[in-house]
């Protein structure tokens, strides 16, 4: 694997991680404001273009990798998002959540390998 | 998790749609970049050619469709339940590999799919508790 391809992998998906984190933020404030409030749109316009680009790089590199070879970058998007949920949102962790977020990325993980 | 619809509304039945629809677009977008496949072009490291495949724009229409309840769902259930859940999709893959094209899988695939079921199980127990409740 190239060194471009594995920056690619990790822009794809680092940008997809911050895209799920700022698409719950966009949520959380149209819950209580409504969809015609300003700052939903922005938050939702960043999402949706980081998750547009997250799409077209796994375009590229689909075509140039099996998906069994990429889907465990995938995997461990699972710790990524939960991690950062936790920071970033505050949403509540327990040690129940943690065992099975971790299991869910050891089992995507082994899936794609094998 | 307060004030949930019911019915279609209900956000874990958006939450399989949106499963559904990102199983269906995973399988059209591998055949498609495949179809369309240029790796000599240093252009396509954008995948923007993969336009040019009409499977890849079935697949955005399907990715759409799942990104629509899945803002659906975020507005009702935390990320940090939701996403882990939302991974379902990387044992139903292999499953559909299995069930409908026939392909073998090995023993220590089988383990990693037995992984993700038990990891699910510990995130959507709390979960189903709660619902239970209400």
């Amino acid at each position: 694997m190239s060194i471009l391809a594995f920056f690619l992998i990790v822009i794809s998906l680092l940008s997809f991680v911050v895209a799920q984190l700022i698409l719950k933020r966009a949520m959380e404030v149209s819950a209580t404001s409504g969809l015609h409030n300003a700052r939903f749109i922005r938050l939702a316009t960043i999402g949706t273009a980081l998750m547009t680009v997250s799409f077209f790089l796994t375009l590229g590199l689909l075509q140039r990798f099996d998906l069994s070879y990429l889907y465990p970058f995938q995997g461990l998007s699972v710790i990524f998002i939960t991690i950062m949920a936790a920071g970033v949102l505050k949403e509540k962790l327990s040690l129940r959540l943690i065992t099975g977020t971790v299991l869910i990325s050891a089992g995507i993980v082994l899936v794609s390998i094998s | 998790m307060q004030n949930r619809p019911s019915g279609f509304g209900n956000p874990w039945l958006q939450l399989g749609l949106s499963v559904a629809c990102v199983l269906v677009s995973e399988f059209l977008l591998k055949r498609g970049a495949t179809d369309i496949a240029e790796p000599d072009s240093g252009f396509s490291w954008t995948g923007v050619n993969g336009l040019a495949s009409p499977l890849v724009w079935w697949a955005i229409l399907l990715i759409v469709a799942s990104f629509i309840s899945w803002l659906y769902v975020l507005r009702y259930v935390p990320l940090i339940v939701a996403y882990p859940l939302s991974r379902i999709v990387d044992v139903l893959v292999p499953l559909g590999c299995w069930i409908f094209l026939g392909e073998f899988i090995s023993p220590l695939r089988w383990s990693g799919i037995a992984l993700v079921i038990i990891g699910l199980a510990l995130v959507a127990k709390p979960v189903a508790q709660i619902e239970q409740r209400l």
